[in-house]
């Protein structure tokens, strides 16, 4: 099965996305901090990132450039949910397939995660 | 002596309650039940710290996700979504919180405080810190921890509770300072008020004082009475009279009113007090304006009457020489009056001032038992400020010479004291005007009758009639 990471200091925030994409039969990891979401990628090696912007720790930039750098994730395609910060994260292209603000619609961000991965691509 | 360094609020009556602000690097505990306005305070002190170049840390213990507080606070003028992300920070330390303790917190809070540079941070949900640590001893610690670490980074802190901790509680006895922020009925009215419970080393004004939530965010009114206290040390030496408005009176105390002397005109409804308040301002001038600060005739009603009795009020508004203030008595708070009042006189140089009336003024009281107090400090900031003032007050003996004491010891803050009352004579109802007490002036105790002549109302001796007889002779 195909596994996306979820990354957000808001547990209930990561709880929905989780709950919603486990409904679209994708299995779902989350991580209360970047810090913490670093230390299980090896683990995990999930095939999608959602991240929040707004973390203790590291900020949604910094953990998506932390990504970057790791061997084995530099392709994985990584979403960045923001409220007043969605510019900064538009302005890396390098770093996100997507930016989506807060609050955002679920079903388009279900939307946007199904048109790059299948329940299945493993 | 050493001056400590403060933290404004930036929010309008608290600095002043707390003599300049919040000690820079203290810890405060603002406290109330949910509703009564913790999180806009606290934002409010947060948004208004950026703006004044700090940088926030803004740390919730609760499960509430942060994109629900922007909605609310959006509707509010002092939240700039460009601050947050950059000078203040929103992070969660919920699930730190329940995964891995208390202990925890206080790490990933620390290393924030470093990280974001924050001068000012604000710990949301205490009282969920308080049910996970195991002891009272467990809570000082995590308190005393944060505000150890916050305070050597320069940081103030402010922990928000919905819980009413008493004086005895752990939390109250390790932060520097406690404001309570509560609500209540008042007959079918709700006050909300903000009280000082502990403020170390800020020698703030104790007590509890009324507060609103506007779209600008709270608003304090501090009691004018705490924070008005030494305005006869600025009185006038100097003695000149003003001319009152009734010809007639003027000659009798003296030659007119004591400039900077407040008089209170009493009498039951009907009896003229309004009409003798707008002759009053019919002697505004561009140089030394007046102003109608009234509670019950709307602006358009006052002009008409005047118009009967002569004076052209709004002649005298297009010529700057009066103002009129119609205020709600129902709605509004009595020192957001009070406030409202003295600010108008500040900016607009007032000279002489109509309040009608006391009473409508003591009707937006929740308190009544302090207007004496209230009233004592607004007519000494008034004089103070040169301004001669003639309050009216409504008596409820229709006829006669019976007076109700319009407040305990009302009568010993004003300088003169002047009776209306209805006097029946054959066929006729006349109002007489009797001089109760002129300060600093002799005066001619003589009854006068209130006349409408051709040059408006006046008033002229009495021959007959003492005063309570109302049997005519």
């Amino acid at each position: 099965m195909t596994t996306i990471l979820i990354v957000d200091d808001e547990y209930l925030i990561a709880d929905v996305l989780s709950f919603a994409l486990e409904d679209e039969g994708y299995l779902t990891v989350t991580a209360g901090s970047g810090k913490r979401a670093l230390s299980i990628l090896d683990r995990e090696k999930p095939q999608l990132i959602i991240t929040d912007y707004m973390m203790p720790g590291m900020n949604g930039i910094e953990f998506a450039e932390a990504v970057r750098a790791h061997r084995s994730m530099q392709g994985v395609p990584i979403m960045l949910m923001s409220g007043a910060q969605a510019h900064l994260g538009m302005a890396r292209p390098d770093l996100f397939v997507q930016v989506f603000d807060k609050p955002f619609d679920i079903h388009a961000v279900v939307s946007k995660v199904k048109s790059l991965l299948k329940p299945d691509d493993t | 002596m050493n001056q400590l360094k403060r933290l404004q609020s930036g929010i309008q009556g608290l600095d002043e309650l707390l003599k300049g602000g919040f000690v820079a690097g203290s810890s405060y505990i603002i406290q109330g039940r949910p509703g009564s306005g913790k999180t806009i305070l606290a934002n409010q002190i947060g948004f208004n710290h950026a703006r004044d170049g700090g940088r926030v840390l803004f740390a919730t213990l609760l499960a509430e996700p942060h994109e629900r507080l922007f909605q609310f606070l959006s509707t509010l003028s002092f939240f700039d979504k460009d601050k947050i992300g950059d000078q203040i920070q929103f992070v969660s330390a919920f699930d730190t919180m329940e995964n891995d303790g208390l202990d925890e917190v206080v790490k990933l809070l620390r290393r924030e405080i470093v990280r974001q540079k924050s001068t000012v941070m604000i710990l949301d949900g205490l009282l969920n810190a308080r049910s996970r640590a195991d002891s009272p001893l467990n809570t000082k610690r995590f308190i005393s921890e944060l505000q150890g670490h916050a305070a050597f980074a320069g940081c103030t802190v402010f922990f928000l509770t919905s819980s009413q901790l008493d004086d005895g509680s752990p939390e109250h006895t390790m932060v520097d300072g406690v404001i309570e922020l509560g609500e209540e009925l008042v007959g079918t009215k709700s006050i909300r008020r903000i009280k000082m419970r502990k403020t170390r080393g800020s020698g703030a004004i104790p007590g509890s004082h009324e507060c609103e939530i506007t779209e600008d965010g709270l608003v304090v009114y501090p009691r004018l009475e705490s924070t008005v206290t030494h305005s006869a040390m600025r009185d006038s030496d100097q003695c000149s009279l003003i001319p009152s408005g009734l010809t007639g009176l003027d000659p009798l105390i003296g030659g007119g009113l004591v400039a900077s002397s407040v008089t209170l005109l009493m009498g039951p409804s009907g009896a003229g007090k309004t009409s003798i308040g707008i002759g009053f301002l019919g002697q505004s001038t561009v140089e030394e304006p007046g102003l109608h600060f009234g509670f019950y005739e709307s602006p358009q009603r006052l002009r008409m009457k005047a118009a009967a009795l002569g004076v052209d009020l709004a002649r005298l508004e297009q010529e700057g020489a009066l103002s009129i203030m119609w205020n709600s008595s129902t709605t509004e708070l009595v020192d957001k009056l009070a406030l409202n009042l003295l600010r108008v006189v500040e900016e607009k140089s007032i000279k002489r001032v109509f309040l009608d009336s006391l009473g409508g003024m003591s009707r937006a009281a929740a308190d009544k038992t302090r207007m004496l107090d209230l009233y004592t400090a607004l007519m000494s900031e008034l004089r103070a400020r040169n301004v001669t003032v003639i309050a009216s007050w409504e008596v409820r003996s229709l006829l006669g010479g019976e007076i109700d004491a319009p407040a305990p010891d009302l009568s010993g803050i004003v300088d003169n004291l002047l009776v209306l009352r209805f006097v029946e004579e054959p066929a006729e109802l006349k109002r007489q005007l009797s001089i109760l007490k002129v300060r600093d002036n002799p005066y001619n105790p003589a009854l006068l009758e209130i006349v409408f002549g051709d040059q408006g109302l006046d008033v002229k001796k009495v021959h007959f009639h003492a005063l309570g007889d109302t049997n005519h002779v």
